[in-house]
Order: structure tokens, then sequence, then C-alpha cells
């Protein structure tokens, strides 16, 4: 087994590449490979909340008036976002915790992973307060077949490099065979995964997420659904953190500052790279026409949640030093930013509505005994 | 650029394709960029998101909020800095 919780080793982390070196002993961060990392964990850190500060009441009156189609919009998202996020829980833990080197990266995917079990929570909390039986959107995660086709292609490259690296664990780099399958577990191997994984984990929080996103926002841009909005928003700017983060990793194991060999691996798996954003971008486009198989809602269609995969997806692709593969356009749902917009800067708390401020402040239920104390 | 071109008063701030204003000490220079009605690019105003790289093609800027992306030596992020001398920015093509 190569995986040691607490070696006894005395090296140097900061001259440990990322993946692949000593296993990280001392968790201690005063010298630091990439301070980038502990950068993003104390932005993590200062984004914290709780789904049960937002209030849903309202929420509830407001999907019981829904017309169906609208319903099916609204619960089809929840439904994905779950599977999205219970993936993200916990694979960035199970997957690269085992092969990381640094004791800041290390404390980052934690961070991250923990963030993404507060998103799960909050789908509960959000299903529990508009539906009287929640289990009958739950167990259908697992069986929608428009869910599924995606959840294989969210989930394919976590479970390749999870069996790589586990059976390296156990018995080393090399040609190994398991359960009667010859796997290739060469270093060379387990670098590509890796790589290919990290793209496949961007692509997730950069782009799949954003058609929900924007289906959310369009329906608190019309005041209803606001609690569920409001959830969604600090949603939004965790995974805009996150997506940061995978970027960070993509980048500077492209560069082979890191690891010379990981220049060369980068630039043998481009075509699979462009694959990897054109088969997302694709699935999303699927899944739009899906949510309006039923009818459209007002402010959003088909067509234009199309365009706007096209445009985010153009968008991160540069990021990564990518070339956009869609006709490049300008935003084609420019209100979103007013919802993907850090609260973090300039204004005092009371003079805007600010998420950290305001949630758990106010109280939807209106009653009406609380008109009691008014005379006409 | 001498030392005296560099920093003579309020720094100016040359947008390119745009007009050339004064830094009237707006939050950033995104915000500065705003209140002169160039459409700059951003999304999360908080470092984080990318959205409004820019290159910084002369003079030096002063963080003001920290960036958490990936930049290019001569890259910055405009919700993240304010102008220190006179700058020239180059913001990316629609």
């Amino acid at each position: 087994m190569l995986y040691s919780t607490f070696s006894h080793s005395t090296h140097d982390a900061t001259k440990e590449p990322m993946f692949f070196g000593r296993n990280v002993n001392v968790a201690r961060y005063d010298r630091q490979r990439y301070p980038i990392f502990e950068k993003l964990i104390e932005k993590q850190l200062s984004f914290f909340w709780r789904p049960e500060e937002v209030d849903l009441s309202t929420d509830r009156k407001d999907f019981m008036a829904m017309p169906e189609h609208e319903q099916h919009i609204f619960l089809s998202n929840l439904k994905y976002q779950t599977l999205l996020d219970s993936v993200q829980g916990r694979s960035p833990n199970v997957a690269f915790l085992p092969v990381v080197s640094l004791p800041e990266l290390e404390t980052w995917f934690e961070t991250w992973a923990f963030s993404e079990t507060i998103h799960s929570r909050s789908y509960t909390h959000i299903i529990r307060n508009i539906i009287t039986e929640p289990s009958e959107v739950f167990d259908e995660i697992v069986t929608n077949p428009e869910i599924i086709k995606r959840a294989d292609a969210v989930t394919r490259l976590y479970d390749e490099f999870i069996e790589l690296a586990t059976v390296y664990m156990i018995h080393g780099a090399g040609e190994h065979t398991v359960d009667g399958r010859q796997l290739d577990v060469s270093m060379r191997n387990l670098k590509r995964k890796l790589y290919l994984t990290l793209v496949s984990v961007n692509v997730l929080e950069a782009i799949r997420f954003y058609v929900s996103f924007a289906c959310s926002f369009a329906f608190a841009e019309r005041a209803v659904m606001e609690g569920n909005a409001k959830i969604i928003k600090l949603i939004a700017r965790d995974e805009a953190l996150h997506l940061t983060g995978t970027q960070h990793m993509i980048n500077i194991l492209a560069s082979g500052q890191d690891d010379p060999e990981f220049r060369e691996i980068a630039k043998e798996c481009e075509p699979e790279v462009y694959k990897l954003f054109e088969e997302a971008a694709q699935q999303e486009k699927d899944w739009a026409d899906y949510l309006f198989s039923e009818g459209s809602m007002i402010g959003l269609n088909a067509k234009i949640l199309g365009d706007y995969v096209e445009y985010i997806t153009n968008v991160r692709m540069k990021a990564l030093g990518l070339n956009e593969i869609f006709e490049s356009r300008q935003n084609p749902l420019p209100w979103m930013n007013s919802w993907l917009v850090s609260d973090n800067v300039q204004v005092a708390p009371q003079e805007a509505e600010i998420s950290s401020y305001l949630v758990g402040q106010i109280d939807n239920e209106v009653d009406e005994g609380d008109f009691d104390g008014f005379d006409l | 650029m001498t030392m005296k071109d560099a920093m003579s008063g309020i720094p100016r701030i040359k947008i390119n394709n745009h007009e050339t204003f004064y830094y009237q000490y707006e939050f950033s220079l995104l915000d500065a960029m705003e209140a002169q009605r160039i459409a700059a690019p951003y999304s999360c105003r908080g470092g984080y998101c990318g959205c409004c790289k820019a290159r910084l093609l002369d003079g030096e800027v002063e963080y003001v909020q920290d960036s958490l992306v990936d930049l290019a030596d001569d890259e910055i992020l405009t919700c993240c800095c304010i102008p220190k001398t006179h700058i020239e920015v180059e913001l990316p093509q629609e």
C-alpha cells in the first residue's frame, strides 16, 4: 500500500509536485508552494452560509401557483443540481486526496467538497419546503433517463481515475490485471487520467450548472421562487470560486512548472479536452430542449439558453488558453450578471440587498392575525 | 517613462478603443470605467470569475482586493485594482 496517513518523512512539501509526490504528512501552511490555494480556502470560508437561513414559505405558494410545465422546469433543474452536487460532495476527496502532495492543495480539496455538501443540504431544504412528498423528487434522480444520460458523462472520468489510482495505491505503477481486466497503471496513464478528470470537473462546475442557474434566476426576475433564487445565488458564488480552483490546477499542470511531464500530457490530451467541452455543451443544449419540451417560460426558451451555453463554454475555454469552439457573441443573458455578482465588496450591508446580511432577517410568513392591530 | 510622467497628480486611464479619462477614486478600475459608461466585461466583481480580465499595457495598478484568478504577467482583473500611475489598458474584444 503506497498511501500513508502520516509518514515520518522530513521532506519539504514545497519541493513536491501537486500530485503523485510524497503524501502530505504535517498539515502546515507556513510554507506554501502555491499560496493561491490558501487564498481560495479563505475566500470559501468567508462565503460560509446555511440553507436554513433562507426563508422559503413564499416559494411554496409560488410553486403551487405555477403552471405544470414550469413546475417541470423547476423540479428537473433541482434534480439535476442534486445529482451534480452529490458527485461533487464526495468525488474530489475520493479521487484526489490519496494522490495530492501539497498541504494547501489537500485542504482546498476538503474545503471545496465540504461546501458542496452544503449545496446538497440546501436542495433538501428547498424540496421539503415546496413539496409534500420529497421522495417523489429524489427517487426520480436515478431513474430519469435524461438525468442518467448526463450523470454517466459527469462521472465517467472520476470513476476511471479512481479505479486506476486505487490499483496504483495497492500494487504500484505498472500493468496489472484486476478481475480479468488488463489495466494500464503506468505513471503516464495515471497522470493523463488525472489531467482529464480535472478538465471534466472544470466542465461540470463551469458549464453544466449554468442552465439551471439561468432558470432559477429567470423565475426570480419575475418575482417568483425568490427564496430559491437566493439560495442558488449563494451556490453560484461558490461554484464560480471552485471553477477558478480547477482552472488554476489545469493551467499550472499544463505550463509544466509543476511537473514537466504534464506539459506533454496536456498537449497530447488537447483533442480529448476539446471533446469534453463539446460533449458537455451539446448535452446542456439537449437538456434545455428537454426542460422546455412541455412549454417555455417567460424570458427564457431553449434557443436563448442554447446560445448562453455556447457563450459560457467559450468563456471557460478561453480561461484555459483554448480556442473558442462556438461563434463568439455577447452574453445573451446580460441580466444574469446581477445574480452572479459577489456581494462582498464596496457597499455597506444596509445600503443594498446583500444576501449575506439579509438572510434570516426576514420572515415572509404573513398571517391574518398580523393585521389585528390595524383599524380602518 | 520618467518618474514625473508616471505620477503627476490624478492617474489618467487610457482604455484602448475608448476614451481617456481621469480616475475619480472609484472603488475599482471596473467601477471607474463604468462611471465613464464603458461597457467593460464583468461577472462576480469579487476577483474569482476572471470575466473582467484585461491587459495592462502601461503604468502600474494597486490591488484593492485579492485576485484569485490565474493571470499572465501583463494581465489584471479590473474589479480588483485601481490605477497607481497613469495607465493604459486593453479590454478583450467582444
